[in-house]
């Protein structure tokens, strides 16, 4: 049924592709990226109504800002309309359950997944002049059998946080996080990510793609020491709260955490485990059928400027994928590494990936949480 | 002879409240049961009806020993709360205070702010650097060093924050009670010799026992199936029947099936408890030896 489903795409694409060609009236277009498909049927007249588009709280808002404040300008009648997800299987029931938005941000590990979902099509990079300012490791981890599925934007890693005047690591490892001595004071994060971090841990060669057995062991490592994590955060607001107000000194920490800590005057250090940590990138998603590509790829174009760019890590203290967007912290600059454009990829990190038995995996965290 | 015309009084009144519950009570209800005999499911994928979902929740020891984790902690709130309200609404219904209404008042002011505001607020208050903690260190009890970490994200903290919540709740039906019972009853009992223990034990407490149970279900029934106090102050040992629905339906992987066989298995422990407890619903007789 998906096959049949990509088939129809692939067909609407390459009259889109034709289209496009057309539309910007030459064939060069389509040599210059004739390593990506072309995609997402782009319509020459214009797109009416108010560009749909399901987002993570905070996203919404800029303030009048660059986040996407160069597409308001451009299209002043077709403003962005939010709707909000707190993650990404939240979406994925939305969008399930009927709602059609045009635009929605998975992360990377889940992009295989809404590429074979039927839901998504790809998009057409020729139509985001920044594009070939993102960074290419990431740019590579959008892509799905060739085609452009996600388009990077913000992105940062999965490591670890911890006081340095109340906790010293026995090893630079995961571990911490289950370190006895540290017992309710450790903040775990509130995803099936935990399963993957304890396959890091027990050395698993494959933490995405864990066995039952494998799976079965992370799980019965993490209910072992459940007892020694006093919250499971899920928003960064929460987890401010918790490791600001010193009810918290270790915790499973975005960059962006390791910043707002230091901002409050904490003695933190942001810990690269020596299992590696993992990076995230968040993926612009081209809904199926979607009415209004052409605003969609203008609204993603907006998002990818370095000047957004710059915005973004200075306003939320995340990456942006477009490699000249630096932000005007020193400290994020070095938490991210962002003078290096591979600190998402191996030997600095592993970059967040699909797990095909996703809904195995969510059954086994579950199951830790209810236990 | 003018034929006689059929009254419509009793349709035409019951039709829209009956319409509104059918909607959006009956027809819901009929849709999450759909879900959890995957008669319906999440997205285009093969299904048909089986009892899968039910047989595999009713073999779980995790999700049935995490229900009884619930059916505890509401018992136990339940049970403090009412003993808690019940002094106070004693007060307020028979002492004869004039102010009795200003008080109640009182009582209920904190439902004129939001839900979320007033949990939140407990946070502030239970933190390793909140009120209590602060007070501690002031007073040399604890060291900053040592606060007392247990007030916060704790199974503790769900059941003082819930208590919070739902006392003016507990305390109305009890106030109600004592407040329509006969004082008539009372002075008999005095005029024939009964100590005011006797009174009490004899003719109050059976008299306000419709009051007692109604609180005890007000609290027990919303708080059986609380999600966003323990999601808030409840922290990793905080986690309730409530809050592992939501995550099934919304977080890791959608999981309607095995969300909406947890759903209905709550609404059904809550239809038997109120059948069950509504019979001693009804106004009791006080009945001499």
């Amino acid at each position: 049924m998906v096959d049949k489903q990509q088939e129809h795409v692939e067909t609407r694409l390459s009259r889109a592709g034709l289209l496009k060609v057309t539309a910007a009236g030459g064939a060069g277009l389509l040599a210059a990226r004739a390593g990506i498909a072309a995609a997402a049927p782009v319509h020459t007249a214009a797109e009416s109504g108010q560009l749909q588009v399901l987002d993570w709280a905070g996203y919404e808002n800029d303030g009048g800002q660059p986040m996407f404040a160069a597409y308001v300008k451009k299209y002043p009648k077709n403003k962005p309309k939010f709707t909000y997800m707190t993650n990404e299987a939240d979406a994925l029931a939305k969008i399930q359950a009927g709602l059609r938005p045009d635009i929605f941000r998975p992360y990377v590990g889940w992009t295989k997944f809404f590429a074979t979902s039927g839901l998504v099509q790809p998009w057409t990079p020729s139509l985001i002049k920044n594009f070939k300012n993102l960074n290419p490791f990431m740019v590579k981890a959008g892509q799905y059998q060739g085609k452009q599925y996600g388009i990077p934007d913000d992105w940062g890693f999965d490591a670890i946080l911890y006081r340095t005047d109340k906790v010293k690591p026995k090893s630079k490892s995961w571990g911490l996080l289950f370190d006895e001595r540290y017992s309710g004071k450790i903040a775990w994060f509130d995803d099936i990510g935990m399963l993957t971090v304890a396959g890091l841990y027990l050395r698993f060669p494959n933490p995405w793609d864990q066995t039952d057995a494998q799976l079965k062991q992370s799980q019965k490592l993490l209910i072992s020491k459940k007892h020694v994590a006093r919250l499971l955060w899920s928003s960064e607001p929460d987890l401010w709260g918790a490791f600001g107000g010193g009810d918290i000194w270790i915790a499973y920490a975005w960059p962006n955490d390791w910043v707002q800590m230091k901002k409050k005057g904490l003695p933190v250090v942001y810990m690269h485990p020596r299992e590696k940590p993992v990076a995230w990138v968040g993926m612009f998603m081209l809904l199926k059928g979607s009415s209004r590509p052409q605003l969609a790829h203008a609204y993603v174009d907006a998002w990818s400027s370095a000047k957004s760019g710059k915005w973004l890590e200075d306003t939320y203290g995340y990456g942006h994928a477009n490699t000249k967007a630096r932000p005007s912290s020193s400290d994020l600059l070095r938490a991210l590494q962002l003078t290096n454009p591979k600190a998402v990829t191996l030997p600095n990190a592993y970059l967040d990936r699909d797990i095909p038995r996703r809904s195995v995996y969510a059954k086994y965290w579950e199951e830790v949480k209810a236990s | 002879m003018d034929r006689p015309r059929p009254d419509l009084t009793t349709p035409g009144l019951l039709g829209l409240p009956l319409a509104w519950l059918v909607a959006f009570l009956l027809v819901p209800i009929g849709i999450v049961a759909a879900y959890s005999f995957n008669v319906l499911a999440l997205g285009e994928v093969p299904h048909s009806f089986t009892l899968q979902g039910w047989s595999d929740f009713l073999h779980s020891s995790i999700y049935l020993s995490l229900f009884w984790k619930s059916v505890e902690l509401s018992l136990i709130v339940s049970g403090i709360i009412v003993a808690l309200a019940f002094p106070l609404a004693y007060y307020l219904a028979l002492s004869g205070t004039k102010r009795k209404y200003i008080l109640l008042l009182l009582l209920i002011a904190p439902f004129l702010t939001s839900y979320l505001l007033r949990v939140l607020a407990w946070k502030v208050i239970l933190g390793n650097q909140g009120v209590i903690n602060s007070f501690l260190f002031w007073t040399g009890i604890r060291s900053p060093d040592h606060p007392v970490s247990q007030l916060l994200y704790s199974r503790f903290a769900v059941m003082l924050v819930l208590g919070y919540i739902w006392l003016p709740f507990v305390a109305l039906p009890i106030f109600v009670s004592l407040e329509t019972l006969d004082r008539r009853l009372l002075e008999a009992a005095s005029d024939l010799g009964a100590s005011r223990l006797y009174a009490f034990r004899r003719i109050t407490l059976p008299l306000a026992a419709p009051g007692l149970v109604a609180a005890f279900l007000f609290v027990f029934i919303p708080t059986l199936g609380e999600f966003v106090t323990p999601s808030l102050v409840g922290g990793a040992s905080g986690y309730l029947y409530g809050n592992q629905i939501v995550d099934l339906f919304h977080t890791g992987f959608p999981d309607w099936e095995t969300g909406s066989v947890l759903a209905l298995f709550l609404l059904g422990v809550v239809a038997i408890l109120t059948l069950v407890f509504s019979r001693f619903l009804q106004p009791r007789q006080v009945v001499a030896d």
